[in-house]
């Protein structure tokens, strides 16, 4: 009898949905909706994993920021306080930490497979801008994540990382005086930051991440150029590609968990803005293809700045990256571009290489 | 020569104490708990291998119903309310 209830209850609802809601269209959509099936579709998973474990960061950072206390005399002692006396407290913490690690990385891998394939191209361009900002709020994730500790290597990286922005010309002072509120890294810098970590960069890439996903459904998967021509298998996306989702985020979350617990990061000593930096420290694993750049300069180049110098080659590099699908106007046209794909190769092992040089020396 | 080892064991003995007073545990120290938290991860990872084995077993089915080109519902078709 309760069953029969809850099921005339469960079936009101229902109703009650449908009768104010295209519900209908929905379902229509989720079902009508097909990807194509051929030898690169392992890519396709990269974005749906990249939003898993942005879902899972939201949770987590969540839990988190019922505990931390964003002031600089406390920041360090609360997060000892989460690791050491709340219940699972090391747990989150670390899951926090290892899912910003999955989470670049995964962005990584789906931004320059995006690249090598020219998913890119034309009518994809804004998707891919689109996708180059959520990846590049990440990364500012990560670091403003990372002063939360107030340790003294995140205190040391962060005073690096604000300095190398100041190296800009021009708007280089506004940019660094606006990150560290002040002219060095103090408390200021850890309200700002916190402020940017909570509040500030969740709404942004919240925003940006519905256009991203509205312009991947507006345009369909990207087919490899040398496959666009030949007959395409498609798949559903509902059921077929959800479950197989399903299964490769299950994996994802069972890593993340396996390296929460085998590896949780550890808490240096509480950061003292007078003491000197500690020795061989190196910023975050994503920041060493920039670290071991400006480490190919010299100090001084033509009675110029080599920092400087350094900076600004990087910028324009990455901004070359970040129009790379309008300079490429072969792929745009559905013909091959060898030299693009040549390009994306030599960004794709330059960030590997001196990534790997980076943590090795 | 007492008091050079009497020294250089103060000295050892406070070091030892600093470097504990570094280290931070980010990890319960217990070994019972550390047992316990080994022991969910194996039940965590089974629990995902079952749900893995179920949802392929599903998709399998569903990509045989598809073949067959009966999932799609026919038009027209007499409702029974």
């Amino acid at each position: 009898m309760p069953e029969r209830g809850l099921r005339l209850s469960c079936r009101r609802l229902k109703d009650w949905v449908e009768e104010r809601y295209d519900v209908e269209a929905i379902r229509k959509l989720a079902t009508h909706k097909l990807v194509p099936v051929h030898q690169y579709e392992i890519w396709y998973y990269t974005g749906g994993i990249a939003m898993f474990l942005f879902i899972l960061q939201f949770i987590t950072g969540m839990v988190l920021s019922f505990y931390y206390i964003p002031h600089f005399e406390w920041a360090h002692k609360s997060i000892i306080e989460i690791v050491t006396k709340l219940n699972m407290g090391w747990f989150f913490r670390s899951i926090h930490h290892w899912g910003a690690q999955l989470a670049i990385t995964v962005l990584f891998i789906h931004l320059f497979s995006t690249l090598l394939l020219k998913s890119y191209r034309k009518p994809r361009e804004v998707t891919w801008v689109t996708g180059f900002m959520l990846l590049g709020i990440s990364i500012f994730f990560g670091l403003s994540g990372y002063l939360l500790l107030w340790d003294e290597r995140a205190f040391a990286a962060v005073r690096v990382a604000t300095g190398g922005a100041g190296n800009l010309p021009f708007i280089g002072g506004f940019i660094k005086a606006f990150l560290r509120g002040g002219i060095d890294v103090t408390g200021d810098t850890l309200t700002r930051f916190y402020a940017f970590h909570v509040a500030i960069l969740p709404i942004v890439s919240l925003l940006i991440i519905g256009v991203h996903v509205l312009l991947v459904q507006v345009h369909g998967m990207s087919v490899p150029l040398s496959l666009e021509k030949k007959p395409q298998k498609t798949i559903p996306f509902f059921p077929n590609l959800f479950y197989k989702d399903l299964i490769v985020w299950l994996v994802v979350l069972g890593i993340m968990v396996t390296l929460a617990t085998f590896l949780p990061p550890e808490i240096g000593k509480r950061a003292d803005p007078l003491a000197p930096a500690p020795e061989n420290i190196k910023p975050e694993w994503y920041f060493l293809f920039l670290f071991q750049t400006l480490k190919l300069f010299p100090g001084e180049i033509l009675g110029l700045n080599g920092e400087t110098i350094a900076i600004i080659l990087i910028t324009c590099g990455i901004l070359f990256f970040f129009l790379i699908p309008f300079f490429d106007r072969k792929s745009s046209r559905g013909e091959p571009s060898p030299v693009f794909t040549w390009i994306g190769i030599m960004y794709t092992l330059y960030f590997a290489v001196m990534t790997v040089i980076g943590f090795i020396t | 020569m007492k008091r050079f080892i009497s020294t250089l064991g103060f000295i050892i003995s406070s070091a030892a104490t600093a470097l504990a007073e570094e280290k931070i545990e980010v990890f319960p120290s217990v070994s019972y708990d550390q047992y316990t938290i080994y022991q969910n991860l194996a039940i965590f990872w089974i629990a995902i291998i079952g749900l893995i084995v179920i949802i392929r077993m599903k998709l399998r089915e569903i990509e045989r119903i598809q073949k067959m080109g009966i999932d799609k519902a026919e038009k027209d078709i007499p409702l029974l309310d």
